[in-house]
């Protein structure tokens, strides 16, 4: 299992990017992107903008927080695209900053093994899964949060902060 | 005075007698002000320092009668060593609800450090990586312009300056304090 | 309004200057007041007669002013809070009495009887020099008519309270006062350090404070 997780301002501006890989069954935490398909990452996430927003919309006005199955003031979107074999996760905030999660499975998974199987990454729509992805998504925005508390950070700039990295780093081996 | 007297007090002021606010608004509030001079003097850290110091010199000299009333402080420290304990147990408590450590004396009891294990104005924040404010920002240095002008209002003249800080990655947040004199009333010459 | 009383009977004054008995609902009307502060009562509507009484004021509590000299011996602050009680002076005379005191006090203050030194710190131990207490110089000056007690800060600022002669808690009440000052003038930043105070907030809470007691 790969991941590619990225956020975005709310001028569609990426922000921050994070490429790791599972930690879980064994994972090493590192990525599996082959080559070929590395660079796509950041262009299938941007296509699936306009679905993040068709799917935030849809679910009534924005800041009704917890519609979206999220928690506080974020909304948790789910998986909302799918790629071939690249599924994605959003996570809205409060202040309509997108975190999103490119997840692909290490082999593409047919619908007999999907069925059978509940560990995180080998059925990227599973309850399980999802679940997962959502502390993964809680525990970024907290530290998100506190990133954008700093006084030096301007308002939908880039998040350079070396400690948040860390952090992000660190919610992904504890939940992905 | 004794230290432990002195926590006492602290502790009973900051229960009974302070207006509590959220700390994160003076976090933010603080980290404001930096943040802007910091882009008023276009990154000159050094500048910012001294606006830092300069601000907290006309804080102190305002706050040092609100300390004085709330504290009922009816009569002056008796050594160098009191107004310490003094500045962190009932000072640093009632304003900051923070106690640093006074520790480092120097042989002739006049020059101390002030160690902060928590310092509530750093909260959140991550120094600028432009590779200058890590050496050159003293991101608290309002709380020794504060320090300056409260003492010289009570007739101690002291030099105060940050030599670590945990936001440049130092292990500690440590503010040194040293008295120059004291300011004894200077009576005008007799007229003969 | 003050509470006095005479013989048996209490009553009071109210801004009207009418006396009301405290255990009947008649009322007198004041006809005249004279210098020695006999007052010449009709009583109405039952009593025909006049009536003089002398007034005096046995238990009466007032802050007559208070005075805020700053630490050169400048005049920072003057309010008047009974209307007469004392007699006025002039801005001038104010100014000259706050520079007056100012300077009187510092002598004082150097008039202390000697006391006996604390042995400086045997060299090599660890021994803080002392700093010794300063002598608090001239805290309270009284006359017939009024008393006026000085609270001087750590910081050189000195509050001077009139009250009658009879007045207790001042030092609370002078405390109150510099926490009044401490919270509105000091905090005000619009307040530069050392001049006369002009702040709004300080006035109100502080007639409402002295209304307080005054009224008590």
């Amino acid at each position: 299992m790969s991941y590619y997780f990225a956020i975005v301002g709310t001028q569609d501006n990426p922000l921050f990017e994070y490429e790791f890989g599972t930690s879980k069954q064994g994972g090493d935490g590192q990525s599996r992107f082959t080559e070929q398909v590395r660079h796509l990452n950041q262009f299938i996430l941007h296509s699936s903008l306009d679905i993040a927003e068709e799917v935030q919309w849809s679910h009534g006005q924005i800041g009704r927080g917890l519609t979206g199955g999220g928690s506080r003031n974020g909304r948790y979107l789910k998986c909302i695209d799918k790629f071939f074999n690249n599924y994605i996760s959003c996570f809205v905030t409060g202040g309509n900053v997108k975190f999103l999660l490119l997840h692909q499975p290490t082999t593409p998974t047919s619908t007999a093994s999907s069925r059978s199987s509940t560990a995180i990454g080998a059925n990227p729509t599973s309850p399980a899964t999802e679940e997962a992805i959502k502390m993964f998504f809680m525990e970024v925005y907290d530290n998100w949060v506190k990133a954008i508390m700093n006084p030096f950070y301007k308002a939908n700039m880039e998040v350079r902060s070396p400690i948040f990295r860390a952090r992000v780093a660190a919610a992904g081996r504890k939940y992905l | 005075m004794a230290a432990s007297k002195a926590s006492r007090i602290g502790e009973e002021i900051w229960k009974t007698r302070i207006d509590k606010v959220n700390a994160e608004l003076v976090t933010l509030t603080y980290g404001t002000i930096v943040a802007q001079l910091c882009k008023d003097f276009e990154d000159d850290y050094p500048e910012v320092n001294r606006q830092l110091d300069k601000m907290g010199y006309n804080i102190g000299l305002r706050l040092i009668e609100d300390y004085l009333a709330k504290s009922n402080t009816m009569k002056r420290c008796s050594n160098f060593r009191e107004t310490a304990d003094m500045i962190s147990r009932v000072g640093f408590k009632i304003f900051l609800n923070i106690t640093p450590q006074v520790t480092n004396w120097t042989a002739d009891n006049n020059s101390f450090s002030l160690v902060f294990d928590e310092n509530p104005f750093a909260d959140f924040v991550e120094l600028p990586d432009d590779g200058r404010a890590q050496n050159e920002l003293w991101y608290s240095n309002i709380l020794c312009g504060v320090l300056r002008g409260a003492l010289e209002m009570v007739q101690m003249q002291v030099e105060a300056h940050f030599i670590s800080d945990v936001l440049r990655g130092n292990d500690t947040t440590e503010m040194r304090v040293t008295l120059i004199r004291y300011i004894d009333d200077e009576l005008p010459p007799e007229d003969d | 309004m003050k509470v006095a009383s005479k013989g048996h009977s209490l009553f009071r004054i109210d801004n009207t200057r009418r006396v009301w008995f405290s255990n009947s609902q008649d009322k007198i009307d004041i006809l005249e007041t004279n210098s020695k502060a006999e007052t010449r009562f009709m009583v109405s509507p039952s009593w025909p007669d006049t009536l003089n009484l002398t007034l005096v004021s046995p238990d009466s509590r007032t802050v007559f002013s208070l005075i805020i000299i700053n630490k050169a011996g400048g005049l920072i602050y003057n309010k008047t809070f009974h209307e007469g009680g004392l007699n006025k002076i002039s801005t001038n005379d104010y100014l000259v009495l706050a520079g007056t005191f100012h300077g009187v006090h510092a002598i004082t203050a150097r008039l202390n009887p000697v006391k006996p030194v604390a042995p400086p710190p045997t060299p090599g131990t660890n021994e803080p020099p002392n700093r010794p207490e300063p002598s608090s110089g001239l805290e309270v000056l009284e006359t017939e008519n009024f008393r006026m007690q000085c609270f001087n800060t750590l910081t050189g600022t000195k509050f001077l309270l009139f009250t009658e002669t009879t007045q207790t808690n001042v030092d609370v009440t002078i405390k109150r006062i510099y926490d009044l000052y401490a919270d509105y003038v000091m905090k005000n930043p619009f307040y530069s350090l050392e001049m006369p105070i002009r702040c709004d907030i300080f006035d109100r809470k502080l007639l409402s404070y002295i209304r307080e007691i005054n009224n008590r």
